[in-house]
C-alpha cells in the first residue's frame, strides 16, 4: 500500500458539492494513492457510487463531529 | 461509533419518491376540492364531506409523502439499514388501496366500507411501523432522534387503532342473528358489537377530536419535532446544541399528548394542564431550534427552511388557540366552533404541510439529482442541485400559499351562516 495521500476538504458544502468534489477528485488521484476526504456527515450517499467504481472507503468520526473518509482502490 | 466498512445505506429512490409522487396527487386533488367546496371550510368540521376531504389531506397527502422520506430520511439520519424494501413496496399497495377507498367511502358515508378501507390501510401501518421499528432496533447509538421516530410510531399505531374503533362504533351489526354459531365470522361480528357497544359510551366529538389530535400531533408534529434535531443542523451547519433540551422536548410532548388524548375522550377538566404540559414541550423545542440557528455556520436560509420556520410560527399560534379552545367553561358559540375549524385548518394545511413542503424543497431536489446524474459526476458534465428547481417558483409558492392558508382561516372565522345573510 502506498503512503501517498491526497487530501479534499468537502467541509462547509452544501450536499450534493461534497460528493461531486470527492469523486472529481477520485477521477484525477494519481495510481495507488488514497483519498483523505473531509465532511461534515458520514458520507452515506456516496458509498454506493464509490463501490460501483471500483474503490473502497472507510470512515472514521472525528472529535468534532466531522468525518475523515479513506478512499483506495479495491 | 468505530469506523467500519462503508456501505450503502439508504433505499433506492424509486421508493420514497412513489410515495411523494402519490402524495402530490392527492394534494392536488385536495385542492381543487377545496376550491369547488370552499363552503366545507365554513360548516363545522363533524360532516361527511370535511371528514373525507380531512382524510384526503392527511392520509393521502401528508402520510404518503412523511411515510416516503421516513424510509429514506430514517436510515440516512440514524446511519441503519433500513430492514425491507420489499415490505415497503407492499406497504405502498396497502397504503394506496387504503386512504383512496377510505376518502371515496367517507364521502359516501358508507362507514362499513370505510372500516374495510381501513383495516387495509391499518394492515399498510402495521407493515411501516413494523419495518422502521426493526429498523430503529439496530441503531448504534440511542438519541433523541431515534426516541422522537420511535414516539411517533407509537402515536400513528394508536391513531390508527382508534380511528377502527370509531368506525366500529358507527357501524351495525344485525348480521350476527342471521349467521349459524358455526360461522367463525359470527364471533368476530359479536366480538365488534361489543367492542361498537362500548365506544357508543364516548361522546363521538370528544372522540374524534382524540383521534385528530393523536394522528396530527402525535405522528405529525412529533415526527417534525425527531427530524429537524438532525436537519436543520444538517442544512444550517450546525449541531444539536443541548441534547437534554432536545430529549426533554419529545418527553414533555409525548406526556402533553398522552393527557390531551385521555382528557378528550373522556371529557376531562384538566384538559389544559395536559395542553400546558404539551406547549412547554413545544417551548424547548422552539428554544432548542433558535440554539441551532444561533450557532449556525451557513449564514443563508433558504426558501426551503423559510417554510419550515414559519410552520413553527404557526405551531405556537395553533398551541395557544387549541388551548383557549379546550378550556373548561368556555362559552360555546357559532365563533368557537369555527374557531375549531380555523385550529384544525391552521394545524393541517399550515403547520404540518407547509413544513412537509419546506422538507421536500430540499429532499426532493437531491434525491432526482442523485437518481438521475449522480453516476455520471467525474465523467460528465452535470447540473448543479440549483439547476433543478426554480427560486422564484418557491418564492411565489410561498407567499401565495400563506396568503391562500389565513385567508381561508379568516373565512372559516367568519362562519358560513354570516356569508349567507341567515345568522347574526
Amino acid at each position: 500500500m502506498s503512503d501517498e495521500f491526497v487530501e479534499v476538504d468537502a467541509r462547509g458544502l452544501e450536499p450534493p458539492q461534497p460528493m461531486v468534489r470527492i469523486l472529481e477528485a477520485l477521477t484525477v488521484l494519481p495510481t495507488g494513492a488514497i483519498l483523505r476526504a473531509r465532511t461534515d456527515r458520514r458520507p452515506l450517499h456516496l458509498y454506493p457510487l464509490i463501490e460501483e467504481r471500483g474503490w473502497v472507503a472507510e470512515s472514521q468520526p472525528e472529535a468534532d463531529g466531522s468525518f475523515v473518509t479513506f478512499i483506495r482502490h479495491a | 461509533m468505530p469506523p467500519g466498512p462503508a456501505s450503502g445505506l439508504a433505499p433506492s429512490v424509486g421508493l420514497p419518491l412513489r410515495f411523494v409522487a402519490t402524495g402530490f396527487a392527492a394534494w392536488l386533488v385536495g385542492v381543487v376540492l377545496l376550491v369547488v367546496r370552499p363552503d366545507m371550510l365554513a360548516t363545522y368540521h363533524y360532516n361527511q364531506y370535511v371528514v373525507a376531504a380531512t382524510h384526503l389531506w392527511v392520509l393521502g397527502f401528508l402520510s404518503s409523502v412523511v411515510m416516503g422520506a421516513m424510509y429514506q430520511l430514517v436510515p440516512v439520519a440514524l446511519e441503519v439499514r433500513l430492514h425491507s424494501e420489499r415490505l415497503a413496496k407492499w406497504q405502498f399497495v396497502f397504503h394506496l388501496a387504503g386512504w383512496v377507498g377510505m376518502v371515496a367511502m367517507f364521502w359516501r358515508w358508507d362507514l362499513k366500507q370505510v372500516g374495510h378501507f381501513g383495516s387495509a390501510f391499518a394492515v399498510g401501518v402495521g407493515l411501516f411501523v413494523y419495518n422502521l421499528g426493526r429498523t430503529l432496533r439496530r441503531v448504534p447509538r440511542w438519541n433523541v432522534v431515534a426516541a422522537g421516530v420511535a414516539s411517533a410510531l407509537a402515536w400513528l399505531s394508536l391513531t390508527v387503532v382508534v380511528g377502527l374503533i370509531v368506525v366500529t362504533g358507527k357501524c351495525t351489526y344485525d348480521s350476527v342473528e342471521r349467521l349459524t354459531t358455526a360461522n367463525p365470522l359470527r364471533g368476530m361480528l359479536a366480538a365488534l358489537a361489543a367492542l361498537a357497544t362500548w365506544v357508543n359510551q364516548f361522546d363521538p366529538l370528544g372522540v374524534m377530536h382524540a383521534h385528530a389530535h393523536l394522528g396530527v400531533v402525535g405522528f405529525f408534529v412529533m415526527m417534525i419535532v425527531a427530524v429537524s434535531y438532525k436537519l436543520l443542523p444538517m442544512f444550517l451547519l450546525s449541531e444539536v446544541q443541548s441534547e437534554r433540551r432536545a430529549a426533554w422536548s419529545v418527553r414533555l410532548l409525548n406526556a402533553g399528548l398522552a393527557g390531551v388524548f385521555l382528557a378528550l375522550a373522556w371529557r376531562r377538566t384538566w384538559q389544559p394542564v395536559a395542553a400546558l404540559v404539551l406547549i412547554a414541550g413545544l417551548g424547548l423545542y422552539f428554544a432548542e431550534v433558535r440554539a441551532i440557528l444561533r450557532a449556525r455556520r451557513r449564514r443563508v436560509i433558504d426558501w426551503g427552511l423559510r417554510h419550515h420556520l414559519t410552520a413553527q410560527g404557526l405551531l405556537g399560534l395553533v398551541a395557544v388557540l387549541g388551548l383557549v379552545l379546550g378550556w373548561p367553561g368556555l362559552r360555546v358559540t357559532m365563533f368557537t366552533a369555527q374557531l375549531e375549524t380555523v385550529y384544525g385548518w391552521l394545524g393541517i394545511a399550515g403547520v404540518v404541510s407547509f413544513t412537509v413542503l419546506g422538507f421536500l424543497y430540499k429532499i426532493v431536489p437531491f434525491l432526482v439529482w442523485y437518481h438521475s446524474y449522480s453516476r455520471a459526476v467525474g465523467r460528465a458534465r452535470v447540473p448543479t442541485l440549483a439547476d433543478l428547481y426554480s427560486e422564484r417558483l418557491q418564492v411565489a409558492g410561498y407567499w401565495s400559499y400563506l396568503a391562500g392558508l389565513l385567508a381561508a382561516a379568516a373565512g372559516a372565522a367568519a362562519g358560513y351562516a354570516r356569508w349567507r345573510g341567515r345568522g347574526r
